[in-house]
C-alpha cells in the first residue's frame, strides 16, 4: 500500500499550483478558471484517498458531487466571459478597469 | 508495482499542472489540463475509485475540456498580451505559493490516523461489492437530499448560461411550430379562377 | 424515508414552486402575468416563510443526519425568506424600467434562496457545499445579469472568480477535516474534536473552512470583491446580496463555529478577533473616500460584518445572541436604505452619487427625515437600535475579556460615523443645482418609513426579537 502523505503532497502541490496560477495569470481569466479547476481536482484526490484509506465510501460521494458543481461551475463562468467578451473584445481582467480598487 | 505507477501518475500530474499555468496558448494549457485529469484519474484506479476515474474523464476530459476548448476557439482572444504582467507577480506568487506548500506538509506528514476516526464512518466500504455497486446505493438512498440538490445546481447552470448568453435575433427567421400546425387550408390557400390570356 | 420529508415541507414547497413556475412561463406569453412574476416568486417565498412557521422541529438531525430543523433554522429561514419577498417586490419598477424584466430573474433568486435554506438547515459539511453553491450560483448569474453592460459583467465575473476560489478553500478544508476525523457530519465531528484537536492537518483544515466562509460573508482579508461587485451589479441584485445572503452566511458561520468546532473555541477565537477587527477598520476607513452610495454601502456592510463577528469572537451565549440581533437590524436598516436608494433617479436614470442628493430635504422633508434616520442608526448614534445592537455585541465581548476589540469598535464607529453624517449633511444643507426625481412609488416608501419606524421602535424593546435569538442561541448550543 501506498503511504497516505504521498498522495497527499501531490494534491497539496496541485492545490498550491492552482492557486499560484491564480495569482499569476490575474489577467487571463480563462487560465484563472482552469487554475480553479486543478484546485477541484486536488481536492477530489484528498477526499477519494481519504475514503479509501478509511474504509469509508463518503469522501468518493462527496467528491462525485464536487464533478458535478465543478462542472456546472465551469459552464457559468464560461457563460460570463462570453458574455463580458461580447462587449469588451478581450479577455484581460485588468482591462476592465471601469471600476477601481 | 503500485508505487512506481504512483511516481509516474504523479511527476505527470505536477508537471503538466505547471504548463498549465505557464503554457503561452490557453488551448495547450487546456490540453496540459486533461493530462492532468489523466493522472488523477490514474490516482483514483491505484486506491480503488474506478467509478470516480471514469467519471473523472467522462465529465471533465469530455465534457469540462471541450468546453474550455469551444470557448478559447471561439472568442479568438489575442495571445500576445496575455502574459505581460506575469514577471511584476513572480517573486510574490513564489513567496506564498511555497508558504502554504511548506505549511500543508507540515500539517501531513506524517498523516496519523487516530483509531476512533474508524468509527465515525457512516458508509463503510464493502469489499465484497464493486466500487460502482457500492456507490449506487448509497447515493439514491442516504444521499437522495444531496443529489437532488446536485440536479438543481445542474438546472441553474442551465439556466444562467442560456440567460447570458441567449439572445434571441429579431432579423433572423426562426420556425414556428405552432403557426404551423394551426394553419388550415381555408386561410393559407386561396383558388383563383384565371381565364386563359388574362393573368391575374 | 417518507416521515423525515415532513421536515422538508417548506424547501419543497419552493422548489416545486419554481420549476412548475418555470416551466408554465416558458409557455406563457401573456405580458400581464409577465409583468406581475416579481409579485407572485415573493407570494411564493412568503408562503414558505409560513411553511417554515408551521414547520415540524427536532432537537435530533433529520435525514440520516444531514439536515436540522430547530428554532435556529426556523428563525433565520423566516427571516430570509420575508427580506427577499420585500427585496424581489422592491426591485420590480427598476427591472421595468431598465428592460431586465424577465421571469428568470425571481426564479433565479428563488433558487438563490432555496440554497439559503439548505445552508441554515445543513448539518452535514456536504449539504454546507451544495447549499452556498446553490446560493452562490445563482448569485453570480443575476450578478451579471444586466449582460449589456460593461460593469454588471464585470462584478458577476469578478464575483465568481473569487467564489470560485473560496469555493476551492472550503472544499479543501473540509477533505482535511473529513481525514481527520472520519466524518462529515457536524455532530461527528464535534464530538471527534475530542481526540484530535491536536492534529495540524485538522486544524489547518479548521482554518481553510473558516476562511472561506469569511471570504462569504466577505469579512477581512477577503472583502476586497465587495465594492467592486456591489456597484456593478444592477442595484436590486446589490440590494439583495447587501442584505440576504449575509444572514445564511452568518447563521452557518455560527453553527459551524459552535456545532462543529465549539469544542476548541480557544483556536478559533483569535481568528475571529482578527477577522472583526480588520473588517471593522476597513469597513469604516474604506468609505470616507467613496462618493458613490453603492460602494459606500460595500464598505458599510464589510464594517458591519466586523462588528456582528464581534458577538461571536465572545464565545458566549449572550454573544451569540447579540450577533443574531445585529444581523436582523443590520437586514432591517439596509432594507430602508436600498427602498431609497433603488429610486435615486435623476432624468429617470437611476444615479448612484451622494452629492446629487444635495437639499433633498427642502423637496422631500418626510423621506429626507427617514432615511437620515436609518443613515444615523447605521452609524451607531443613540439611542437608535443600531446603536443598541452595537451595544449589544461590545458588552458581550467585554463580559469575555477582550476589552480591546471593544475599544477598536468604539473608535472605528466614530470613524465611520463620519461618512453616515456627511450623507445627511449633503441631503440637508448642501448647495447644488441638480436635482433628484422626487416621485417615489408608495410600496417603497412604506418600506422605507417602516424600516425607519422600527429602529426607532427597536430602541424600545428591540422589536421583541430578544428572547427568539435567545431561544435560537441556545438550539445552537447544545
Amino acid at each position: 500500500m501506498i503511504p497516505i502523505e504521498h498522495f497527499l503532497i501531490v494534491s497539496a502541490s496541485l492545490f498550491v499550483i492552482g492557486v499560484f496560477g491564480i495569482f499569476l495569470n490575474r489577467k487571463n481569466i480563462i487560465i484563472i478558471l482552469m487554475s480553479i479547476e486543478l484546485i477541484l481536482a486536488s481536492v477530489n484526490i484528498n477526499f477519494v484517498v481519504f475514503s479509501s484509506y478509511l474504509g469509508d465510501l463518503v469522501g468518493q460521494v462527496f467528491a462525485m458531487f464536487i464533478l458535478t458543481v465543478a462542472a456546472a461551475e465551469a459552464a457559468i463562468g464560461l457563460a460570463i466571459i462570453v458574455c463580458f467578451y461580447r462587449l469588451r473584445n478581450s479577455i484581460f481582467i485588468e482591462d476592465a478597469n471601469t471600476m477601481k480598487g | 508495482m503500485a508505487l512506481y505507477f504512483f511516481y509516474f501518475f504523479a511527476s505527470t500530474a505536477i508537471l503538466s499542472s505547471f504548463f498549465v499555468i505557464f503554457a503561452n496558448n490557453p488551448v495547450h494549457s487546456v490540453l496540459w489540463l486533461i493530462v492532468t485529469f489523466f493522472s488523477v484519474a490514474g490516482f483514483f484506479i491505484l486506491v480503488g475509485a474506478e467509478f470516480l476515474a471514469l467519471l473523472l474523464m467522462i465529465v471533465y476530459v469530455g465534457a469540462l475540456a471541450v468546453l474550455f476548448l469551444f470557448v478559447v476557439m471561439m472568442l479568438n482572444i489575442n495571445f500576445a498580451g496575455l502574459r505581460s504582467g506575469v514577471a511584476q507577480y513572480l517573486p510574490f506568487g513564489i513567496l506564498i505559493g511555497l508558504v502554504i506548500f511548506i505549511e500543508l506538509i507540515l500539517a501531513f506528514v506524517p498523516w496519523d490516523f487516530k483509531e476512533q476516526s474508524f468509527n465515525n464512518l457512516s458508509s463503510p466500504i464493502n469489499l465484497s461489492e464493486t466500487n460502482t455497486v457500492a456507490l449506487g446505493k448509497v447515493v439514491y438512498t442516504d444521499y437522495f437530499l444531496l443529489f437532488q440538490c446536485a440536479g438543481i445546481i445542474l438546472l441553474i447552470a442551465m439556466i444562467g448560461s442560456i440567460v447570458l448568453t441567449l439572445r434571441s435575433r429579431p432579423d433572423v427567421k426562426r420556425q414556428n411550430i405552432t403557426e404551423q400546425i394551426f394553419r388550415d387550408p381555408n386561410s393559407s390557400i386561396e383558388v383563383k379562377d384565371i381565364n386563359p390570356g388574362e393573368g391575374i | 424515508m417518507s416521515e423525515n420529508l415532513k421536515y422538508l415541507t417548506p424547501e419543497l414547497f419552493l422548489v416545486i414552486f419554481n420549476l412548475s413556475f418555470l416551466c408554465v412561463m416558458l409557455f406563457v406569453k401573456s405580458s400581464s402575468i409577465l409583468l406581475n412574476c416579481n409579485k407572485i416568486a415573493a407570494l411564493a417565498l412568503i408562503i414558505t416563510a409560513v411553511l417554515v412557521y408551521f414547520n415540524h422541529v427536532d432537537a435530533n438531525p433529520i435525514i440520516n443526519g444531514f439536515y436540522t430543523s430547530n428554532e435556529f433554522t426556523a428563525f433565520f429561514k423566516m427571516l430570509i425568506l420575508f427580506l427577499s419577498s420585500v427585496i424581489l417586490y422592491l426591485s420590480d419598477a427598476y427591472l421595468k424600467k431598465n428592460d431586465l424584466l424577465k421571469y428568470e430573474f425571481p426564479i433565479l433568486i428563488n433558487f438563490s434562496v432555496f440554497g439559503m435554506l439548505v445552508v441554515i438547515s445543513s448539518n452535514d459539511l456536504m449539504t454546507l457545499y451544495l447549499g452556498i453553491e446553490i446560493q452562490s450560483l445563482s448569485l453570480y448569474i443575476i450578478a451579471a445579469y444586466r449582460r449589456d453592460n460593461l460593469k454588471s459583467t464585470e462584478a458577476g465575473l469578478k464575483y465568481f472568480i473569487l467564489g470560485a476560489l473560496s469555493s476551492g478553500l472550503l472544499l479543501y478544508g473540509i477533505s482535511l477535516v473529513y481525514g481527520a476525523t472520519g466524518s462529515t457530519q457536524f455532530h461527528t465531528i464535534y464530538s471527534a474534536i475530542m481526540y484530535t484537536d491536536r492534529t495540524l492537518g485538522m486544524q489547518i483544515g479548521m482554518v481553510f473552512l473558516l476562511s472561506a466562509i469569511a471570504f462569504k460573508f466577505a469579512a477581512f482579508p477577503f472583502h476586497m470583491w465587495t465594492p467592486d461587485v456591489y456597484d456593478g451589479s444592477p442595484t436590486p441584485v446589490t440590494a439583495f446580496m447587501a442584505i440576504v445572503p449575509k444572514l445564511a452566511i452568518g447563521a452557518i458561520l455560527a453553527k459551524v463555529l459552535f456545532d462543529v468546532f465549539g469544542g476548541i473555541s480557544d483556536k478559533w477565537q483569535l481568528v475571529l478577533v482578527f477577522l472583526s477587527g480588520g473588517s471593522m477598520i476597513i469597513g469604516s476607513f474604506g468609505a470616507i473616500a467613496q462618493s458613490n452610495i453603492k460602494r459606500i454601502l460595500g464598505y458599510s456592510s464589510i464594517g458591519h460584518v466586523g462588528f456582528a463577528l464581534m458577538g461571536l469572537a465572545a464565545v458566549s451565549p449572550e454573544g451569540l445572541s447579540g450577533f443574531i440581533i445585529y444581523l436582523f437590524l443590520y437586514s432591517i436598516m439596509m432594507l430602508g436604505i436600498f427602498a431609497f436608494i433603488l429610486n435615486m433617479e435623476k432624468d429617470g436614470v437611476l444615479v448612484t452619487d451622494i452629492y446629487l442628493l444635495a437639499k433633498y430635504s427642502e423637496t422631500n422633508p418626510a423621506t429626507s427625515f427617514a432615511f437620515s434616520l436609518i443613515l444615523f442608526s447605521l452609524a451607531g448614534i443613540p439611542p437608535l437600535a443600531g446603536f443598541i445592537c452595537k451595544l449589544y455585541v461590545m458588552m458581550a465581548i467585554i463580559n469575555s475579556g477582550l476589552v480591546y476589540l471593544a475599544l477598536v469598535g468604539a473608535i472605528v464607529s466614530v470613524i465611520g460615523a463620519f461618512y453616515y453624517l456627511r450623507i445627511v449633511y449633503i441631503v440637508y444643507f448642501s448647495e447644488s443645482n441638480d436635482k433628484l426625481d422626487a416621485n417615489i412609488p408608495a410600496g417603497h416608501l412604506l418600506v422605507l418609513f417602516l424600516s425607519s419606524t422600527a429602529i426607532v421602535v427597536g430602541t424600545y424593546n428591540l422589536l421583541g426579537i430578544e428572547p427568539l435569538t435567545r431561544a435560537a442561541a441556545e438550539s445552537l448550543l447544545y
